[in-house]
């Protein structure tokens, strides 16, 4: 480098001395000039080589202090390196004495028991209080002996707590095994004691089958089973409750969710292939919805009542499962055949024998509302048109299988509602005996009223005179549309006492040229609820109540007063008593009329009554009361 | 607070109702009630004012209060200023009108005539109040009129005459003389002081007016002093007294239970649901149906203190009492 400097000075020399400029004096000479150039080079050259020497003393100095600076600096390093060493071990050391100071020993973690107790408890060769009161690293040594003892004891008495239970399972599996094997021995006496109970009339296992059965019972039925099996069995010999029907059709309702899925898929697929082949009609499938729709389960409890006279009424209920309601058919049996007399059709016939039991409960529309939805579905009208094959929904059925459908929460449908059956049972049953009875002692009543003659009983006798002229020559039911075109009715039907669900007969009372009509609307509630007469005479012009106060007068006597003609309980001769005390209210009509005087000839009835006064009151009355014994007549 | 009937009851009740029969009627002396009696030995009375006023509703055409009267039919019944009195099986009984509306009202007093039998209770079937007496006539299953006493009860006389049993009575002011209409057919005068029979009208007798097929007796009478008009078997017909003839004869098949002077018009009803309004002439000038198929009573209600219930009320073979507020038609019926 030196002498790249040098160099570079030499440059701008040699070209600084081409440069010179030229100075004035030319009048020298010019051996002046060179010895004088001569000069000034040897004085630059020297200058030159003290300019290098001075340049290479300051390129030594510099060095010089640059090692001294760089040694120093160095030491200056690692003094800082070790400061930091030092520095970090000591951080080191701070963290370890933390963690030290910070330590927690697993003993402390357990909880032991509190210094008092530990001395109390603690026998002293563990305790130590000598030592340990002192020493708290002594204290917690032994302390956690203590610890270690009492857990010992306690790992032993709970090892050998698990051994005594093993033991006791053991023992009870045992006697378990012995039951167990002792349930065949018992069901193997009860039936070697099946011939036993026939013959001592205990029929236990048959009670028992029964239960058995029941089991597969939908729930109305099942309530309806018991509560009328407990009926029979407190209160009342005379019922008897059995089931009837397939079980295994009713197990068959209930198949497990996946089989069934697979039935389905694979009628699916089998329906498919038929409908392919032959469509059915829409009117035989929505015929086949119908039948789904009104599909009764298959199991069915029979009630048997018997009656006084051993009649039997024989109830089958059966449960609408899509519909959620009970139905019930009927069928009275008597013990000797029964010739039904024409105008006795209706009275014991199954399709009208149970009607109105309750007032207004005339079966013929189902008792759930929610059904209304369900047959708009399938185009059913109403429930009547299928009670004759399905039975009747009367509400006393829903109740006695405990099946509620409240008219204020319609969603709300009450279900097996035991303690609803129970409080409907006695009434009900009570009610269909009266009923039945009631039915056969009119069945009969009929037979002899169809022959014209009125059966009275003795002890009937006491109501009417011992001879009675008029007399019933005719008896005959009549449809209610007839009744209702009859002129001498009309103030009874708009009273709204000839419903739909009465019956309706035509009576004529004779004597002589008079020819006495009475129109009879028979309640089914018969006898509690009296039948109702209306009268149109026919004897010297027409006459009916709107005209003749007399014959207004006649038909209060039987339809007002007719509590006079009950008889003894349970009042089934009310209805003839009334036709009787018809007759005898026509006798008195003719024997009283007056004389008139225009016209010639005796009375076509001369008066054998016995009356204290022909006419009474403003409406001119005549005698109709009968007085027994004394047997006149007079007025009321 | 109504309480449901089992259906025996209702049924009956029903049948009651289809056979009653109300035979009398009577007004209040404040013009506001009306009393009815029945059959049933029932009086109902009714407000006339809430059946009339313009916020009648359908509870204000029953009673306000029914009771039992009587054991037999009410078949009279009369008001004095203050009392009801009414007639049923052989008595009559007094009751305060301003009492009666009370629930569990009791008769003031009864009272029974002497009968002559004792076999059977004759009925009354009329009365009638003689003011300037103070006294009451009673009329009926017995043939005898008897006079009773109002202040102090006793019966005074007794007018005997008839041969059958009286159907009704009327009063001859100017005289003063009681007419008495009976089941044998005669219409007797009897002067109250004498305590005689001073005329006798065999009705029956007479060509113009008997209806032998409809029997003889005289069912109802009504006189104007000079004039009486009376009917039942025989046609209903106007006589005049003091000659004893009849002067028109009404052209009436059916026959008539009831009849009276109003104004100057003879109302008649009876057999048949009419009102029937004729002029003195004999002409019918209107015939008003009601409601039953038989009337047995007409009321005109003219107390002078209540002219806004001055209404025609007409009972009979029904539970109703049908309202005439304008004569010509019926307005509306209370009933039982």
């Amino acid at each position: 480098t030196m002498s790249s400097e040098s160099s570079k000075k030499r440059k701008p020399k040699v070209i600084r001395s081409d440069g010179a400029p030229a100075e004035g004096k030319r009048s020298r000479s010019d051996t002046e000039q060179a010895f004088e150039i001569e000069e000034r080079r040897i004085q630059s050259c020297v200058h030159f080589m003290t300019l290098k020497k001075l340049n290479r003393l300051a390129h030594i100095r510099l060095k010089k202090g640059r090692d001294q600076t760089h040694e120093a600096k160095q030491k200056v390093d690692a003094y800082h390196l070790q400061l930091q060493n030092l520095l970090y071990e000591v951080m080191h050391l701070q963290k370890e004495i933390t963690k030290c100071l910070e330590f927690k020993s697993k003993h402390e973690e357990i909880d032991l028991v509190t210094l008092e107790e530990f001395y109390t408890e603690a026998p002293p060769n563990i305790s130590k209080a000598e030592i340990t009161m002192g020493d708290p690293h002594q204290q917690t040594l032994a302390r956690l002996d203590w610890e270690l003892e009492q857990r010992k004891r306690l790992a032993e008495k709970y090892r050998e707590c698990l051994s005594n239970k093993e033991k006791i399972l053991k023992e009870i599996e045992v006697k378990k095994e012995y039951l167990s094997s002792l349930q065949p021995r018992l069901n193997s006496i009860m039936q070697a004691s099946l011939p036993v109970q026939e013959y001592l009339f205990m029929p236990f296992d048959q009670a028992h089958k029964q239960y058995e059965t029941a089991r597969h019972l939908p729930p109305p039925l099942y309530v309806l089973f018991v509560q009328a099996t407990a009926y029979g069995q407190a209160c009342d010999k005379t019922l008897s409750v059995a089931i009837e029907g397939s079980v295994d059709e009713a197990k068959a309702l209930f198949k497990p969710p996946e089989d069934s899925q697979d039935d389905e898929s694979d009628s699916d697929a089998e329906e498919e292939q038929t409908t392919k082949r032959r469509r059915p009609t829409l009117g035989v499938q929505l015929d086949d919805k119908r039948k789904e729709m009104l599909k009764r389960h298959p199991l069915s409890v029979l009630l048997d009542l018997k009656c006084k006279d051993s009649s039997v009424l024989h109830l089958t209920f059966y449960y609408l499962m899509n519909l959620n309601i009970m139905t019930v058919k009927a069928k009275v049996t008597t013990t000797m055949e029964l010739i039904t007399p024409i105008s006795a059709g209706d009275l014991l016939s199954p399709d009208s024998v149970l009607s109105c039991l309750y007032p207004g409960d005339h079966g013929k529309k189902t008792p759930n509302p929610a059904n209304q939805y369900q047959f708009d579905k399938v185009g059913i009208l109403s429930l009547r048109d299928y009670v004759l094959e399905l039975g009747h929904p009367y509400l006393w059925v829903q109740k006695l299988g405990g099946l509620h459908f409240p008219k204020e929460q319609p969603q709300h449908t009450v279900m097996a509602d035991h303690s609803q059956s129970a409080s409907h049972m006695e009434t009900t049953m009570k009610l269909l005996k009266t009923r039945v009875q009631s039915r056969l002692a009119l069945h009969k009543q009929f037979a002899s009223l169809e022959h014209g003659i009125v059966p009275v009983t003795s002890d009937c006798q006491c109501l009417f005179p011992a001879k009675v002229v008029s007399h019933l020559v005719k008896w005959v039911m009549i449809p209610h549309e007839d009744y209702m075109d009859l002129l001498f009715t009309k103030d009874i039907v708009e009273a709204g006492l000839a419903g739909d669900t009465n019956l309706y007969y035509l009576a004529l009372i004779e004597r002589g040229t008079a020819k006495l009509q009475a129109a009879v609307v028979l309640n089914p509630g018969y006898s509690s609820i009296p039948p109702i007469f209306r009268l149109c005479l026919n004897w010297k012009g027409e006459k009916t109540n709107s005209n003749d106060d007399n014959i207004r007068a006649m038909e209060s006597e039987v339809n007002v007063c007719y509590k006079e003609l009950c008889g003894p309980r349970p009042s089934y001769q009310l209805l003839t008593n009334q036709l009787q005390r018809l007759c005898v209210l026509l006798d008195v009509y003719l024997e009283t009329e007056s004389h008139d005087d225009s016209v010639e000839g005796p009375k076509e009835f001369p008066q054998e009554k016995m009356c204290l006064r022909l006419f009474r009151g403003p409406s001119r009355m005549k005698p109709f009361k009968y007085n027994h014994p004394q047997g006149f007549f007079s007025h009321r | 607070l109504e309480t449901t009937l089992s259906p025996q009851a209702e049924v009956f009740e029903a049948l009651q109702q289809l056979h009653m029969t109300v035979f009398s009627q009577s007004v209040s002396p404040c013009g506001k009630f009306l009393a009815a009696g029945n059959n049933y030995g029932q009086i109902a009375i009714f407000s006339l004012s809430a059946a009339l006023s313009s916020e009648a509703k359908e509870e204000s055409k029953k009673p306000m209060v029914t009771f039992h009267a009587h054991d037999g039919p009410v078949y009279s019944m009369v008001s004095t200023d203050r009392h009801l009195l009414s007639a049923g099986d052989g008595e009559v009984k007094g009751w305060l009108w301003a009492e009666i509306l009370k629930k569990g009202c009791k008769e003031l007093w009864r009272r029974q005539p002497p009968y002559r039998t004792s076999l059977e209770v004759p009925e009354i079937n009329a009365l009638l109040l003689i003011p300037k007496e103070n006294s009451l006539i009673l009329a009926g299953g017995d043939c005898q009129l008897h006079s009773m006493d109002l202040e102090t009860g006793t019966f005074t006389r007794a007018l005997r005459g008839h041969t059958d049993y009286i159907h009704c009575l009327a009063l001859r002011e100017r005289s003063p003389e009681v007419l008495s209409g009976g089941e044998d057919g005669a219409v007797r005068l009897w002067d109250l002081r004498t305590a005689k029979e001073v005329q006798t009208i065999e009705v029956y007798k007479h060509e113009e007016c008997s209806r032998p097929h409809n029997g003889r007796w005289i069912g109802c009478l009504a006189t104007d002093s000079d004039w009486m008009v009376c009917g039942g078997g025989p046609a209903l017909t106007l006589w005049h007294l003091r000659s004893s003839t009849p002067t028109t004869v009404f052209p009436i098949r059916a026959p008539q239970k009831h009849v009276t002077f109003y104004q100057d018009l003879i109302l008649s009803a009876g057999q048949g649901c009419y009102v029937n309004h004729w002029q003195l002439s004999g002409e019918l000038k209107a015939q008003v149906p009601g409601s039953s198929p038989g009337l047995l009573s007409l009321s005109l209600n003219q107390q002078p203190a209540a002219p806004e219930c001055k209404v025609l009320t007409a009972a009979g073979n029904s539970c109703r009492v049908d309202v005439f507020t304008n004569l010509g038609y019926r307005a509306f019926s209370l009933s039982f």
